[in-house]
């Protein structure tokens, strides 16, 4: 059964699905409201339970997702509502929470005139690391993010890539059992975005520890990611693992030579929706090869859909040029989602 | 093709010679976190895991304040008396050296901080809000006795060291505890006064101008004040009070209120207004307190 649900079904993973059945979510929130002072509202009953893994908390700039991180974290107290993180509620427990997180801020939060090595073992010691405990973890964390070999010069001297893991690395050298990150690629150039996404990836699958990352860059988490919490406005948008955002969102390409319209009938007649490919559709945009004029696109309900096309072409006797299965970017589903209501 | 019966055996044994190891072994609770943040506080207000140039302030400072201890120290090794009283040592010295120290090691401890926004990295761990401040408080106040403290106890051992009997030993000890009495009161509401005109703003070199300027201000105001209305052996009301504008003169004030020499110190002697010194250096050290408690309750949350 694990093997159907994990996406990447590694031991790491194994091991978090055991710990969920147990634990149930790392976080969970129910009607969580915050209004600032000056009517500002961040969040608007938000609830959302996450399961344990790596999640992405995605939303536009100023969608809530900093606010949730600092109720999570226990430093702003909710309106309304109550958040949950590992059990623990955020308001009453806030110092035990603050134990069992790591936390990457989204600014620069480094002084730049300490050594690596310094800095976070001093952060460790502040997570409740005992001196010896605080300084083999901290040269170990360093490590994981991949700063070894520099991790005795100054941070001042690093690069902002060095700089982000040095951030990543004090989020971990507490031990903690789950990670907030926010906007963990800020300032990266695009190898950088991805060497920190493959780590986050890493420390997500192999070090057992939960992770929720916020973005407001989609695209770029979703690769990593088990589940997606988006947030607009601070309500929920949706929350889902990503295996069901991409199946609710694949569909069958089917290109024939000649005979579209009645291909369409027959699979309508077979009960499937089949609609001609738009050319202008943002779903199609840049995939090569297909032509707008001879492409059906059908919803791929399960593997019966395959039977049914083939079945129907078969029978029609049409030239088939083309079957893939195609998969929308997460990225679309959301803007289909908002633009539902003004529809 | 793993079957259902290895995937348990997977989970407990993973092999990655340089994988990852977590911690469950104890953590420290709240107060050895505070001491830990003060500790390493303490030992940046000394430039200790700083480059050389964090060093030169602090140590400067310690050796204008050890020197004449130690010259003493040596003249009465050769006989002569002891120059200063414990309770005074030096007054004015120890003011333009406290003043030093302070704008430029204040900043060095809730400054730096601030400038490069290392606060959300402690407020995500586990302290409260009263803890960051309260460990930069205790730092800045040890430091702070180090400064003020150690001179005294160089003059007192130096002055002992050739005492005749042991009755010149047990005067120098009673002549020494109000000493260290007034240099806990320097630093204790010094470190306060201090912290909390630094911790305005994150520049370092501005947080530095503003303790150095509202502390050497102050400090004429009363001067100028207590020569206008006719020196320090003065009894007119008007010299009495003058010493109420200035942290420094405050705690002279506290001082003589107590008993020491009016005649050494900075102020007149505040006669009647005693009292009113003692309150106001209490006030002032609580409202140092609670605008750094309500600086950094801001700071946490935004």
């Amino acid at each position: 059964m694990p093997s159907i649900k994990a996406p990447r079904g590694d031991a790491g993973q194994a091991g978090r699905a055991d710990d969920a059945g147990r634990a149930g979510a790392v976080i969970e929130t129910t009607m969580l409201t915050k209004v600032y002072p000056g009517n500002v509202t961040a969040l608007d009953a938000l609830t959302v339970s996450v399961a344990p893994g790596v999640t992405g908390l995605v939303g536009a700039n100023g969608a809530g997702k900093s606010t949730l991180i600092k109720i999570l974290l226990g430093l702003v107290p909710p309106t309304r509502g109550q958040a949950k993180v590992l059990g623990h509620d955020c308001e009453t427990s806030g110092e035990t929470i603050r134990t069992l997180l790591g936390y990457m801020p989204e600014h620069d939060c480094l002084p730049p005139d300490v050594t690596a090595t310094e800095f976070v073992t001093h952060l460790g010691r502040i997570s409740g690391l005992p001196p010896t405990v605080a300084k083999e973890r901290a040269a170990e964390s360093l490590r994981h993010v991949g700063l070894h070999e520099e991790r005795y010069r100054l941070i001042g001297t690093y690069s902002t890539g060095m700089k982000q893991r040095v951030k990543l690395a004090q989020a971990l050298v507490g031990a903690p059992r789950l990670m907030l990150l926010d906007e963990p690629t800020n300032g990266l150039d695009p190898t950088g975005r991805t060497a920190m996404l493959e780590l986050i990836g890493r420390i997500g699958a192999e070090f057992g520890i939960s992770i929720v990352v916020a973005s407001h860059l989609l695209g770029e988490i979703e690769r990593i990611c088990d589940h997606l919490v988006a947030i607009d406005a601070g309500r929920l948008l949706r929350a889902d693992s990503i295996t069901s955002f991409t199946q609710a969102s694949q569909v069958l390409a089917v290109e024939v030579e000649e005979g579209l319209a009645q291909l369409q009938a027959a699979l309508a007649a077979r009960g499937l929706a089949a609609t001609p490919q738009a050319s202008t559709s943002h779903g199609v945009a840049g995939q090569a090869g297909s032509a707008p004029g001879r492409t059906l696109l059908v919803p791929l309900g399960g593997d019966d859909t395959y039977d049914v096309v083939r079945d129907c072409v078969a029978a029609l006797a049409l030239p088939l040029c083309r079957l893939e299965q195609r998969r929308h970017q997460v990225e679309e589903l959301f803007r289909d989602e908002e633009e539902v209501p003004h529809a | 093709m793993p079957d259902s019966a290895q995937a348990p055996a997977q989970v407990g044994g993973v092999i990655h010679d340089l994988g990852y190891r977590g911690y469950d072994g104890p953590r420290l609770g709240r107060a050895q976190i505070v001491r830990a943040l003060t500790w390493h506080s303490f030992r940046s207000a000394f430039g200790i895991g700083r480059g050389i140039k964090g060093k030169v302030v602090p140590a400067l400072a310690f050796i204008a304040m050890c020197l004449p201890a130690l010259v003493n120290a040596f003249a009465v090794a050769r006989g002569s008396q002891r120059l200063f009283g414990y309770d005074v040592y030096t007054p004015a010295l120890r003011v333009a050296v406290v003043i030093v120290f302070i704008a430029a090691q204040a900043p060095e401890l809730v400054s730096r901080d601030l400038r490069s926004h290392v606060l959300p990295l402690y407020f995500c761990r586990p302290l409260r809000r009263g803890d960051y401040p309260l460990a930069k408080y205790l730092a800045m106040t040890a430091a702070l006795l180090i400064l003020v403290e150690i001179p005294l106890l160089i003059l007192y051992v130096g002055t002992i060291a050739s005492a005749k009997n042991g009755s010149a030993v047990w005067s120098e000890t009673r002549a020494l505890i109000p000493g260290l009495g007034v240099g806990l009161m320097y630093a204790v509401l010094m470190a306060a006064v201090g912290l909390v005109l630094a911790s305005f703003t994150g520049r370092r070199a501005y947080s530095t101008g503003i303790v150095a300027i509202s502390c050497i201000l102050t400090f004429f105001l009363s001067l100028l004040l207590i020569q206008a209305e006719g020196g320090q052996s003065a009894t007119a009301t008007g010299a009495r009070v003058a010493g109420l504008f200035s942290p420094f003169t405050i705690i002279d004030g506290v001082r003589v209120w107590l008993g020491g020499n009016a005649q050494t110190g900075l102020v007149a002697d505040p006669g009647r207004f005693g009292p009113l010194y003692g309150v106001l250096a209490v006030v002032l050290l609580a409202a140092c307190l609670g605008g750094l408690a309500a600086r950094y309750r801001k700071v946490s949350q935004s």
